[in-house]
């Protein structure tokens, strides 16, 4: 099994890989756009804005073939990972890769509790569906958040998390699992979870 | 639902090893760290912390090697301080598996970093950590670990922080800070008070009441110790039964 980790060079990606690599993988760095072909598995980490980070990916010429893995290999999309698969965010002009119909918005504080944002900490994971990438995992453990922005519910949800509103903390389509929280920070749990990625068969 | 409170064992590491001091003073040895972070991260730490603790003082730059195998072995929110002077500092820091950087002295030195900082990595990234110490009715900020006074006010100090790009502010109290007698809620108080961003609660802890108390009446959303965990005196696990059975929302 060979999982590669996207780099466009605005993101710390190395927790990703170094939870990845302690779990016994074999992990590359994806940075141009030849080294998507040798790679089985992709891992989207990323944190920071939509705009800047499709502006990288056009930048770098990945675009074309991340799309191609999008549609073709196990994909995970993590926190901006998550959010660059939708049509649009209200963070940035630029728009999203537009693999998931929907719009990427501020947390809002609907019910003024004084939230503080970023959305940063320790919050509960509500599986909503079964699905091979929580095999193991209870509902309600807690995962590690850190974002401003959010999805709301769709039909792909796998999971959401409460913070002011109820937003889309997993979701999954075919190929595709995307998470808003980060498992390489989610302590055991989290590997658990990233450990159900490398296995996980489609 | 609401966010867990956190709980954050401190690593004070001096050249490689992990250290211990009352009152900022009378250093010794309490062991390697990245197996006592490793043994944090088991017993169910929320967040790892690493302080440099005479970095700034005797212009050393914090130990690379000893993040790195932290980082290479935890795999849970990892903040490192102590002798960070500039972007750089910070870039090498956050390359070598620092999820954030606590920034002390040099904020006060030149709190232009705080905000470049800020702007550069985001806010989530940059906890301002402020050592302070009573004087009558204010609390007084202290630079180069706790050695020398300035005539900052803690509380403003730590607005100005939030104002210039502070995702966080650690604020320790010199007076609490190694003497188990609990901590300095009337500090925490006035502090979360005044902010909107997270107050971690540093110095003091000696018994599970006091950790109790620093959420309860301090509004701590995070509470940082060392040696009470560093020495098995009291479980993490203990700490956030304690706090689930008043109400508080905790991982366990």
């Amino acid at each position: 099994m060979h999982l590669g980790v996207i780099d466009y060079g605005a993101s710390n990606i190395h927790s990703v890989a170094r939870a990845l690599k302690s779990l016994g993988s074999k992990v590359s760095i994806v940075d141009t756009p030849d080294k998507f072909k040798s790679i089985d598995k992709l891992v989207f980490p990323g944190q920071g804005s939509m705009g800047s980070c499709i502006k990288k990916l056009k930048e770098t010429e990945m675009i074309n073939p991340l799309l191609e893995v999008i549609k073709s290999k196990p994909f995970l999309g993590i926190c901006l990972g998550l959010q660059i698969l939708f049509n649009s965010s209200e963070e940035s002009q630029e728009k999203g890769l537009g693999v998931i119909n929907g719009k990427i918005t501020k947390i809002k504080d609907i019910n003024n509790e004084n939230l503080k944002i970023p959305h940063m900490g320790w919050n509960n994971v509500k599986i909503e569906k079964k699905h091979d990438l929580f095999l193991g995992i209870e509902d309600k453990q807690f995962f590690y958040f850190v974002h401003s922005f959010i999805a709301s519910k769709t039909e792909t949800s796998v999971s959401t998390t409460q913070y002011g509103e109820e937003f889309v903390s997993s979701l999954a389509t075919e190929n595709i699992f995307a998470t808003q929280f980060h498992p390489e920070k989610s302590g055991d749990i989290g590997l658990k979870f990233l450990e159900n990625f490398i296995n996980w068969k489609i | 639902m609401s966010l867990a409170v956190r709980i954050i064992p401190c690593l004070d590491v001096r050249g490689g090893r992990v250290v211990k001091g009352i009152n900022f003073k009378d250093i010794i040895d309490a062991g390697d760290p990245s197996e006592a972070a490793k043994r944090y991260d088991a017993e169910g730490a929320d967040e790892i912390c690493m302080l440099d603790i005479d970095a700034s003082f005797e212009e050393r730059s914090t130990t690379i090697e000893t993040v790195k195998s932290i980082a290479s072995q935890v795999f849970i929110p990892f903040t490192v301080g102590g002798g960070i002077k500039s972007l750089k500092d910070i870039d090498m820091l956050l390359k070598s598996g620092a999820d954030k950087v606590s920034i002390n002295t040099s904020a006060i030195l030149n709190p232009d970093l705080i905000a470049e900082a800020s702007k550069e990595y985001g806010a989530q990234c940059i906890v301002l950590a402020i050592d302070a110490k009573q004087d009558r009715e204010i609390w007084n900020v202290y630079t180069h670990g706790g050695k020398n006074k300035t005539d900052l006010d803690a509380i403003e100090w730590a607005k100005k922080g939030q104002d210039l790009g502070a995702g966080e502010i650690l604020m320790t109290s010199m007076d609490k800070d190694g003497t188990k007698s609990g901590f300095d809620n009337n500090l925490y108080m006035e502090l979360s008070n005044n902010l909107s961003i997270p107050v971690i609660a540093s110095g003091g802890a000696g018994e599970l009441s006091h950790l109790v108390d620093a959420v309860k009446i301090g509004k701590a959303d995070a509470l940082l110790a060392a040696s009470i965990f560093h020495y098995e005196e009291i479980s993490i696990k203990k700490v956030k039964q304690a706090l689930q059975s008043e109400g508080f929302e905790v991982r366990l």
